[in-house]
Order: C-alpha cells, then sequence, then structure tokens
C-alpha cells in the first residue's frame, strides 16, 4: 500500500510540476465549455412538436384545436406529432426525452370563443411542456408563443386572449450551458484516463521507464491501482475546475453529488481500462495516441457531449445507445441537474459494472514481462 | 554450502526458429565482476533480462542468490539492483526524489544524500532528471541500482553511448562496488571495459558461449600476442619478415607492416634483418593483444568500433 501511496504522490507531483500538461488540461475543458456554451446559447433550429390535444367533443378534435394545430403546421417550423390525451402529458415527455410538448386542453374551444366574446376578461390557456436543456426547447417555444399570437390575432383581432404557459421539465430555471457542463465532465473524465493510460502504457515502454520499474518488488496491480487512482483524482480535478469556470463565466446551476462523482470515477475507470487495452495492441506510443483519438472523438460527437442527440438522425441515435459515453452523459445529466437520482444511480451503476470489467480485462492484458 | 551468485543451466530462449540464447551455461562467484561480453544481437540483454525476472527463458535453468528465476522473482528482485541500458526516468523527478522514489518500492530506508554523494552527483541532486547529461543518468542509474543495497548488481551496457569521460567516472563507480563486496553481472560490448574492469569474462557471439575465462587467460590462450608495426615502409620488407618464419601483414594505404611476434623470433632480430637489405622506416610501435583481437579471432568478427573511434 505504501509503494501504491508514493508512486500516487509521484504521478501528482509529475502532473503539477509539467505545466503544458497542467495548462491543457485546465485548458482544454474551459475552451469547450467557453466556446460550445457561446455557440449553443444562441443556435437555432426546428424539431418534433408533440400535441396531446384534450380538447375533443363527441370523440372529435374540436375545430378551434384543429385550427391551431394547422396553423403550427403551416410553419413548416415542426413535425407535428400527435400524443393520446390519455397519458400524463409531463411525465411522458420525460419518459421519452422530448424537447418539447404542447397540451390543448379540454374546453380550450369554448374558452378561445369566451375570450373573445368576453374581449379577453377570460382567456384561454395552452400548456407547452419543453426541455431547457436542448436548444430546440427554447426555439419551439418562441416559435409557439408567435404563432399561437398570429391565430389570437387573426381569430379575435386582438392579442393575449391565448395565453401559452411554459412548464420546463427539469426543475428550477436552468440554462443551455448548465445541462452542457456534465457533458463536458464526462469528456474530461474520458480523455485524461484514456490518454493518460495511452501514455503511461506506451511512452513509459519506449522510453525503459516501465522496463526499470519492473526489476522493483512494486507489482503491476499496484502500478495499475496507484495510476487509477491518479487518473479519478485527476478527473475529479477536472470537474471542479470544469465547474468553476462554468460558474464563474455563465453562472451555471449544477449538483455535485456523490453519485455524479461515483459516475466520474466510473467513467475514469471505465476509459483508464480502454486506453490500456489500445497500447497493449497499438504499442507505438504515437499511434497508441491515435487510437485513442479515434475511439473519443466520435464518441463525443456521437453521445450527446455537444449535441442534444434528438438533433441526430435515427441511426446515429441507435449507435449512442452502445456508447458507453452516452450514459455517462446521461447518468451525470440525471444526477448533476434533473436532480433525477434513480435515473442516474441506473446508469452510474451500468458505467461502474462496465468499468470494472474493462478496467481487469486492462489490468490482465497489460504485461510488464516480455515474452 | 557457498551459493554462487548466479547459475545458468542450458538456458535457452528462442523466438520462432532464432535461438536468441542457445544452450549456455555459467556460474558466477559471489564479490566478482563478471563481464557478458558480446556485440549488440548476441544475446546478452536477453539473457541479463531472464535473470532480472522479467523474460521467461524457453528451456534451462537459472538461479540467482539460490532463486530459480522462473518461480521466485519476488524474492531476487528485492535482493537485485538493476541498471537498464539506458536508464530513463521520470522527467521532472529530481535527483534525489528518484533515489527515494526507487527507495520507496523497495520499501527501504535509504540515505538518499549518501548515494547521491557516492555517485559524486551531489552538486546536481536537486536537478530535474531531464536536465542531466547522459553521464550523469547513468550514475544516477547506479545509485538507483543501490537503493536496497543488493547482493548482486546487474548493469547492462552502462557507459554505452557515454564520452570518455563519463565512461571513465562510471568505471570508478563500478570498482567502488567491487569493493563494497557486491557482486557486479556487467554486459558490455566495450572490449576495454571488460578488460578493465572484470575479473571473468564471457564471450557470447550469436546466442553462444565462445570462450570464458579471466582477461589475461582469454588473452593469453585465444590472442595473437604483441606484434610489432612498423611505419613508413616499404612493402620490400615483407619477404624479409616473412623469410623469419613470422606472420606480416602490409597496410597499403598506411604504409606499414604488422608482424605478429612469437617466442623465437624477438625485435631486435627483426630491425637487424631489415638494416641487412638496408630496408629504412618511420616508426615503430609495440603493440599487444586485446579482448578485441580475442573475439576477432574466435569469431572472425569485430566486436567494437565505438572505442576504437575515440
Amino acid at each position: 500500500m505504501n509503494r501504491v501511496l508514493v508512486d500516487l504522490l509521484a504521478s501528482l507531483r509529475l502532473y503539477f510540476r509539467n505545466r503544458t500538461t497542467l495548462f491543457w488540461s485546465i485548458a482544454f475543458p474551459c475552451i469547450l465549455i467557453i466556446l460550445f456554451g457561446a455557440i449553443f446559447s444562441y443556435s437555432t433550429t426546428s424539431y418534433d412538436l408533440y400535441v396531446q390535444n384534450m380538447d375533443v367533443e363527441n370523440g372529435q378534435a374540436t375545430p378551434v384545436s384543429m385550427l391551431l394545430i394547422e396553423a403550427l403546421n403551416v410553419t413548416r417550423a415542426f413535425s407535428i406529432k400527435p400524443v393520446e390525451a390519455s397519458v400524463n402529458a409531463t411525465q411522458y415527455a420525460i419518459d421519452n426525452k422530448l424537447s418539447a410538448l404542447l397540451v390543448i386542453p379540454e374546453g380550450f374551444q369554448n374558452e378561445t370563443l369566451a375570450a373573445n366574446f368576453t374581449h379577453g376578461v377570460v382567456s384561454s390557456q395552452l400548456t407547452l411542456i419543453y426541455d431547457q436543456s436542448s436548444t430546440t426547447g427554447l426555439t419551439t417555444l418562441s416559435i409557439v408563443r408567435g404563432v399561437v399570437n398570429e391565430f389570437d390575432l387573426q381569430f379575435s383581432s386582438r392579442p393575449h386572449y391565448i395565453v401559452t404557459q411554459p412548464q420546463t421539465i427539469a426543475p428550477g430555471r436552468f440554462s443551455f450551458i448548465d445541462f452542457f457542463v456534465p457533458g463536458v465532465v464526462g469528456i474530461g473524465a474520458m480523455t485524461l484516463s484514456i490518454f493518460g493510460a495511452v501514455e503511461i502504457n506506451t511512452r513509459y515502454r519506449e522510453n525503459g521507464i516501465l522496463h526499470k520499474i519492473a526489476t522493483t518488488p512494486l507489482t503491476r496491480i499496484e502500478w495499475i491501482v496507484s495510476k487509477t487512482i491518479f487518473r479519478i483524482l485527476m478527473s475529479f480535478f477536472s470537474m471542479g475546475i470544469i465547474i468553476i469556470v462554468g460558474v464563474l463565466v455563465f453562472g451555471v446551476k449544477v449538483m455535485v453529488d456523490p453519485v455524479s462523482a461515483l459516475m466520474v470515477a466510473a467513467c475514469s475507470m471505465l476509459f483508464s481500462g480502454i486506453g490500456m487495452i489500445l497500447s497493449r495492441f497499438v504499442r507505438d506510443a504515437d499511434a497508441a495516441d491515435s487510437a485513442a483519438n479515434a475511439v473519443t472523438f466520435p464518441m463525443m460527437v456521437l453521445s450527446g457531449s455537444f449535441f442534444p442527440l434528438e438533433m441526430m438522425p435515427p441511426f446515429i441515435r441507435s449507435i449512442a445507445t452502445v456508447l458507453p459515453l452516452t450514459y455517462v452523459n446521461n447518468g451525470l445529466r440525471d444526477a448533476m441537474i434533473y436532480g433525477n437520482q434513480l435515473s442516474a444511480a441506473y446508469d452510474t451503476a451500468l458505467i461502474v459494472a462496465l468499468g470494472v470489467v474493462v478496467l481487469i480485462v486492462g489490468s490482465f492484458i497489460t504485461k510488464w514481462e516480455e515474452d | 554450502m557457498n551459493v554462487p551468485a548466479i547459475r545458468v543451466e542450458s538456458l535457452v530462449k528462442r523466438y520462432g526458429s532464432l535461438a536468441a540464447v542457445d544452450n549456455i551455461s555459467f556460474t558466477v562467484q559471489k564479490g566478482e565482476i563478471f563481464a557478458f561480453l558480446g556485440p549488440n544481437g548476441a544475446g546478452k540483454t536477453t539473457t541479463v533480462e531472464i535473470l532480472e525476472c522479467l523474460r521467461k527463458a524457453t528451456s534451462g535453468h537459472a538461479y540467482v542468490l539460490g532463486f530459480d528465476v522462473g518461480k521466485d522473482g519476488r524474492e531476487i528482485k528485492k535482493r537485485i539492483g538493476v541498471l537498464p541500458q539506458d536508464f530513463n526516468s521520470f522527467d521532472l523527478l529530481t535527483v534525489k526524489e528518484t533515489i527515494e522514489y526507487y527507495a520507496a518500492m523497495f520499501g527501504a530506508k535509504v540515505d538518499a544524500v549518501r548515494l547521491v554523494r557516492l555517485v559524486d552527483l551531489m552538486d546536481k541532486k536537486d536537478a530535474y532528471f531531464k536536465n542531466l547529461s547522459g553521464g550523469l543518468k547513468q550514475r544516477l542509474g547506479v545509485a538507483v541500482a543501490l537503493v536496497n543495497d543488493p547482493e548482486v548488481l546487474f548493469l547492462d551496457e552502462p557507459t554505452a553511448g557515454l564520452d570518455p569521460n563519463a565512461r571513465h567516472e562510471v568505471w570508478n563507480v563500478i570498482r567502488g562496488l567491487k569493493q563494497q563486496g557486491k557482486t557486479v553481472f556487467l554486459t558490455t560490448h566495450y572490449m576495454e571495459e571488460a578488460e578493465v574492469l572484470a575479473d571473468v569474462v564471457i564471450i557470447i557471439h550469436r546466442g553462444k558461449i565462445v570462450a570464458e575465462g579471466t582477461p589475461e587467460e582469454l588473452i593469453h590462450k585465444y590472442g595473437k600476442r604483441n606484434f610489432l608495426v612498423l611505419k613508413k615502409i616499404d612493402r620490400s620488407s615483407v619477404p624479409v619478415v616473412e623469410g623469419m618464419g613470422l606472420e606480416v601483414g602490409y597496410d597499403e594505404v598506411k604504409g606499414e607492416i604488422q608482424v605478429h611476434l612469437n617466442q623465437h623470433s624477438g625485435i631486435s632480430e627483426i630491425l637487424q634483418a631489415l638494416a641487412v637489405k638496408n630496408i629504412g622506416f618511420g616508426e615503430l610501435e609495440l603493440k599487444h593483444s586485446s579482448l578485441e583481437d580475442v573475439f576477432l579471432n574466435l569469431t572472425g568478427e569485430k566486436l567494437s568500433v565505438e572505442v576504437e573511434a575515440e
């Protein structure tokens, strides 16, 4: 155990003495947050709009509600997707990770006609349930309000008889950047761990340090344990930097709890193991670095770290379901943003299990002795 | 019973059809400086890595301090010190920190300053490893190999790539180790190194041991004894010397002859014979056989070019 501690302290000392490494490990997540955060804060696009029409008479949607849906449809901003009137709209939106769901309430037609008749003394109300973590949620809210106002004007010649009440899926008031932070935390833990493992197992092998270490009583397992703990600590360090920058620059509101910390540790273990496996088969240091890039870069893009998965075509969404970073992102967002600890715990348990298995495989195939 | 420091029996290491180490046996007694001499690729490093428990032998047996290298790796590692070829360490640890790090790996309490002083690195004890010259790195490597006060030291090409001054500094450190009673297993392709340092030399070539003994024994047995070099001399001198029953070579480019001396014809007889024929020369030089000649005679190949170039 003392050997593990000594090696861990040496690793920390080397890390903090290497100013280039230190600079980039701080700068990289900061650049990601500032750059992508700024981009996504202003991006616009159009997506699916789910509509639950509860204004039904004699089994048929009322004419006014149909007119409203048609008004939304003709904008071509949305692909309208009907939702059964019997489901709980908010739960449905959460369960299906929808960006926006418009609820047309029962009696909408009557209230709209009454509003017109009473010149706005009575108003009618629509509810738009949306996900602020998605850029599409905010955009959808904006477009729906515009269409409803236009519909209001055409129908009554006066605005604001019909009110669109926004209802967010996540608790509290979050901006998009709040939701982006967990993605960067996941990327930080992934890149630190996979590249760290590749570096140790290829460069140290090439320059003979592993050879020398192997002549001491330090066991391979002690070495791997020490390096894994080191990369977990560095992932926490990166997480802290990301959250501090997020708070200072964008005023993010995220929660750090044991589940999110466990997820970061599990993510670090998983990608340390993947790095060890890569460096076993790709023994040249530069080639192994490229292999690690080949693993991490597509994963960053395809697992919803930068771009909401609902923006992706269906085949990419199906790819995302087999990428571990997807579950890291989902788990961290559930824990840090939504406060959905149960769902976060599920994803975390998955990554812990996968991390342990991959780390064991990586440890097993990492060799000091030559053939 | 006095257990030898190292005992190797019929050791074989194969890579496919290539035998990197081909059925070698030898014994190293405690307190010896033992040199394993051979060109690059002869099988030296493979053998030493088997003894350090870093490689597995294909067949045969090897024991370090009585422990089997195939079974008792942990026990052996506690008792040996290793200076790998081209010793490298963590760039941003200082000399003192590097020694302390490796000492902790052995669970050894070490006086780092004493070791730093032993390898004459006191003025560099707070310098980062990356800022040390090649010679200083090798000296630090020797200090690191001593952190656990080992009984046997494996020094793999300890002076490869070093300039002559740095080489002599490392040699001094190795001599100091012998004085401390350590057994030193030295692998080198520098014949001069083996000649100067070793008590016993084994010459290995293409995985096989071709000779074993003290440097003096090997030179006496396999060297061509002393030879006389006469410079700026005419080719007509060759038949004169050959007529005395001596082996002689003529270098057209340098314009010199090399005469291998034997017990029957001395230098004075040769010079007299040349004077009789009125053949003059510029300079005279007497050379002694070395392990280089031994290796050349045994294998038909040159052992080292670098030392001669220096």
